[in-house]
């Protein structure tokens, strides 16, 4: 077991090396000149070739892969150009509003996947199973960025159920105090009700629909999982001894598909990410979606850089985490033959 | 070739075989323990035992699948275990083996014809018509038409694939089988046509048998010799009268104990006598 | 046909020696169970009645798609999508199982008929320990507290042969082996006193030795407790060993209900007889052919309008009626409920 520990810590750090490694070639062989972006259309070309010297830019690969990791050990991140911050504060005052909107997305996709999957296979009729069939096909196949700007126009323009892209609280709505940067977590805390309310109503559709993606892929896999548990002899069993629909259902169907649910955390980890990125530029979300789609157009690599790595060692943790889990939970891993 | 008669074909001699477990293969777990054995041309040597005796490990050994610690495995004159790879790949166009569970030796997605072939293009048998009439010959002698082998696998019972498993094996001509509880997952009455088919294929090819089998009836049926694997050891061999009939050891008599409907008989024969004993079937 | 004297019980007085005539406790008349694939209807169970009685020991026997395990399956309303009962009805006592809802069925389950499976290794859920299994056992049909439970689960494991069992209940199921997991699975069908235990297949799975042990605990656990036996089997020699009484089940169908004694003394269809040649005697087997059955079982999608055996058969294999009348169950003078249009009473005359 401890020894199964340090090989998943051992890859776990070399997949964030490599992925340091990656992000950093893969913008720079990317076309187009950063230098020539900062600068402006109307730069001369001299002017360019100082700003370039003075990014370090014409150093070779090795060099600045070395400048990088070694101010990045330093805890310094680099220095955004287009925002004129450093990474470091830019990451520290946006990465809340991610995280809140990344735990909600999470939550909604797990609770409405176990619980259509759930639903699909206990019943006894056909049409949940089907329903849900197309549900999660429609959700997987439509882009999220497509959706988010649908839902905003027919939702919040046309119907007005929900605000519209003005970011994680309505012009002028009362600001909670900062605790944990997580505006509906601080409001509570703070007892501020209305702020909670509005910070609520400005989370749920960009959860949702960065859910979306997730949900499809949870629910068919929770669902396959359940309907293989259940042809297993030991659903029979527990049936022959006298056990009803339910509890055979949630005491020897159920638990073995959550644990088949854990090795997709990881997964479903990359999925949200993917589709944070284009639905909080859509919904003006001042999280690290929105910074890295303007990061990305601006061709501001330092910040790239930076989230691609974040995103890595949080994919690595992630996944490491689900192990471990995943291990702790089966005792057949965990406690040893007899 | 050999062209001795009376040497063995395949000679084994303490063969040992050990798995590591636990941390930095602390902890070895003896599988095959000095196991020896001879088995000569045109005979069939039954490996009898039950579940973790070792008799798998040593048709494994044989068939050069796994790494034996060590000992001799010789066949026809040469040590098995000192071949390189390539020629060990060489060796084994001459040692086939037949699997307990037709349907995972068998690749759903091809006809019967081709997976027959299949050997043949594996070890290089060159001519389309070379082969065909090849496998054409080797289906008829297992009872499947060439109609039928243009068919694919799920069309047939288990039986029938049985016997493409055996084909597919004899399509190379080997001179050592080795059939790893071949009927073992057959019904009955189909158990019986497949032992009587591998009888009779023994018979006309002058085929040797290293048959892997738990089941005791069927294992003094088919063999001139048998071993009874026991812990990784054999605990006993002879020939099968031999140790049928004059069981020595304690495990084999367990063995043959169990077998049910022997067990009531041999009760019954205690209790009451030849009366009894009269009246079986 | 009529229901009540279909297949009586054979030769009761032959079977069941010095046990008065008694109500069964298991009666099932024309049970009929198909699965309904895409592609055909599969006729597993086709018109199947048996009557059961306390401490009787009666063995299904067939082979594999013979119907036997979807019949065991069909008597506890178990019977897995897409299978469905059509037909026929079981009665436990005077309660008719067939057609009960869920919460019906289940106080059944366990409580009166008790089952033990094939595959031990499969059968216990992976992720519990043997303890909360047990004790889930006990209380879905026992008011009792989990202390008590396992108090009681405890007796019975040591009552199986599980040494230690206040330790070794704590344990889960992959630590301990096939056999001793049966005896688990045997300790938890008979947990809650079952009048009838159905064993489909109980020692399959397992080593001869095993096999041996396992057998002379469900035989003796039939002993003590009285409970009436249906063995779900394809072997023969187990058969002779355990059952008082057999029916040999081919496509579906018990062509032939007798006492153990009369089956291997004298087996009256062809399809048994063919079946006991076939079986080797470890004691007297010499190399050479053995009897073996031509052909191979029939499809059970398809319904033909003779005997199912008929194309395998050494006396139907040419005759007319064998291959257009479906051969109807008719009783021998010795008391056998045969399926043949040809069976006899005299031994030989059937081959």
């Amino acid at each position: 077991m401890i020894s199964t520990i340090f090989k998943r810590l051992g890859v776990a750090l070399a997949t964030v090396f490599g992925a340091s490694i990656f992000a950093f070639i893969l913008l720079r062989k990317i076309p187009g000149d950063p230098a020539r972006a900062i600068a402006g259309d109307a730069a001369t070309d001299d002017a360019i070739a100082a700003l370039r010297k003075s990014m370090g830019l014409d150093d070779n690969l090795f060099v600045q892969y070395g400048n990088y990791m070694g101010s990045l050990l330093r805890g310094d991140f680099g220095f955004s150009y287009s925002t004129g911050n450093s990474v470091g504060s830019l990451l520290a005052q946006r990465l809340p509003a991610t995280i809140e909107l990344g735990l909600l997305s999470v939550i909604i996709a797990i609770v409405a996947a176990v619980l259509a999957a759930s639903i699909a296979v206990y019943s006894r009729r056909r049409w949940p199973d089907r329903l849900l069939r197309i549900a999660s096909s429609l959700a997987m196949g439509s882009p999220p960025f497509w959706i988010a700007l649908l839902a905003l126009l027919v939702l919040s323009i046309q119907l007005g159920i929900f605000p519209g892209p003005e970011g994680r609280l309505s012009p002028g709505t009362l600001r909670p105090p900062n605790v944990t940067g997580m505006f509906t977590v601080d409001a509570l805390l703070a007892g501020q009700w209305g702020t909670f309310a509005n910070a609520g109503w400005h989370l749920i559709l960009p959860a949702t629909i960065i859910a979306l993606g997730p949900f499809a892929f949870l629910s068919r896999l929770y669902r396959n999982q359940l309907r293989g548990t259940l042809r297993e002899t030991f659903v029979t069993v527990a049936q022959s001894h006298g056990l009803r629909r339910f509890p055979v259902y949630s005491r020897h169907v159920a638990p073995h598909g959550l644990l088949a649910l854990l090795p997709a955390a990881s997964l479903l980890f990359a999925d949200l990410l993917a589709g944070s990125l284009l639905v909080e530029k859509v919904f003006g979300w001042p999280g690290i979606g929105s910074m890295t789609a303007d990061a990305i157009i601006q061709k501001d690599f330092a910040v790239v850089q930076a989230v691609l790595l974040l995103a890595a060692i949080l994919y690595v943790v992630v996944s490491l985490v689900a192990d471990l889990i995943m291990t702790a939970a089966d005792p057949r891993t965990r406690v040893g033959a007899r | 070739m050999s062209n001795v008669a009376t040497a063995p074909l395949l000679r084994v001699a303490n063969l040992n075989k050990s798995y590591g477990t636990g941390l930095g293969s602390r902890n070895r777990t003896q599988i095959l323990r000095d196991v020896s054995f001879e088995l000569r041309r045109g005979q069939t040597l039954g490996l009898v035992g039950e579940s973790g005796s070792g008799k798998s490990t040593t048709a494994a050994c044989v068939m050069g699948l796994t790494a034996v610690d060590s000992g001799l495995i010789e066949f026809d004159g040469v040590d098995l275990t000192s071949l390189s790879k390539p020629e060990m790949r060489r060796m084994r166009k001459r040692i086939q083996m037949v699997f307990q569970d037709p349907n995972g030796s068998l690749d759903p997605r091809f006809t019967v014809a081709d997976l027959v072939e299949e050997p043949l293009i594996i070890h290089g048998v060159s001519g389309t018509a070379e082969r065909s009439r090849r496998v054409e010959e080797v289906l008829d002698r297992v009872g499947i038409t060439l109609k039928q082998a243009q068919r694919y696998p799920f069309a047939f019972s288990g039986g029938q694939r049985q016997r493409i498993a055996i084909a597919r094996a004899l399509v190379l001509n080997p001179d050592l089988v080795v059939l790893d509880e071949p009927v073992s997952a057959l019904d009955v009455s189909i158990q019986a046509q497949v032992l009587n088919l591998l009888s009779d294929l023994q018979d006309e090819l002058g085929l040797t048998y290293l048959f892997i089998v738990h089941d005791l009836a069927v294992a003094r049926l088919m063999s001139h010799h048998i071993a009874v694997m026991n812990s990784g050891q054999i605990v006993e061999a002879g020939t099968s009268a031999d140790v049928f009939d004059n069981t020595t050891h304690p495990y084999t008599r367990a063995l043959l104990d169990a077998v049910p409907g022997a067990r009531r008989r041999a009760k019954a024969l205690a209790a009451a006598g030849t009366a009894v004993a009269m009246e079986g079937k | 046909m009529s229901h009540t004297n279909a297949l009586p019980f054979p030769s009761r007085s032959m079977a069941r020696d010095g046990i008065p005539d008694q109500a069964p406790v298991l009666s099932v008349n024309g049970l009929t169970t198909s699965f309904y694939t895409a592609s055909g209807t599969v006729h597993a169970v086709r018109d199947v009645s048996f009557d059961l009685y306390k401490r009787q020991r009666l063995a299904i026997v067939g082979e594999s798609g013979s119907g036997k395990s979807a019949l065991a399956m069909s008597l506890v309303g178990l019977v897995p999508p897409p299978g469905r009962i059509v037909g026929g009805s079981v009665k436990l006592g005077g309660t008719e199982l067939v057609g009960l809802d869920d919460a019906g069925i289940s106080k059944i389950r366990g409580r009166d008929i008790g089952l033990v499976f094939q595959d031990p290794m499969a059968a216990l859920d992976p992720l519990k320990t043997i303890g909360t299994q047990f004790v889930e056992t006990i209380r879905v049909h026992q008011d009792v507290s989990a202390k008590v439970a396992r108090r009681m689960a405890c007796e019975l494991l040591a009552e199986v042969g599980v040494n230690d069992p206040g330790r070794r209940i704590a344990d889960y199921p992959h630590q301990y082996s096939g056999g001793m997991r049966q005896r688990v699975l045997i300790a938890m069908a008979i947990a809650n006193d079952p009048a009838v235990v159905i064993a489909d297949e109980p020692t399959t799975a397992l080593d001869v030795t095993t096999q041996a042990q396992v057998l002379d605990l469900l035989a003796k656990i039939c002993d003590e407790r009285g409970n009436a036996l249906v063995m779900i089997t394809h072997n023969l020699g187990i058969v002779e060993e355990l059952c008082d009484s057999v029916n040999v089940m081919y496509a579906g169908r018990f062509v032939e209900s007798s006492s153990t004694r009369s089956l291997f003394g004298a087996p009256a269809h062809p399809y048994s007889k063919a079946l006991l040649d076939c079986v080797i005697d470890p004691a007297t087997a010499k190399r050479g052919a053995l009897p073996a059955i031509p052909g191979s079982p029939p499809d059970l999608s398809v319904d033909e309008p003779g005997c199912p055996f008929v194309s395998r058969c050494p006396i139907g294999r040419d005759e007319l009626r064998c291959a257009t009348e479906r051969p109807e169950a008719r009783t021998l003078a010795g008391g056998a409920v045969v399926r043949c249009h040809f069976a006899s009473d005299t031994p030989g005359d059937a081959a």
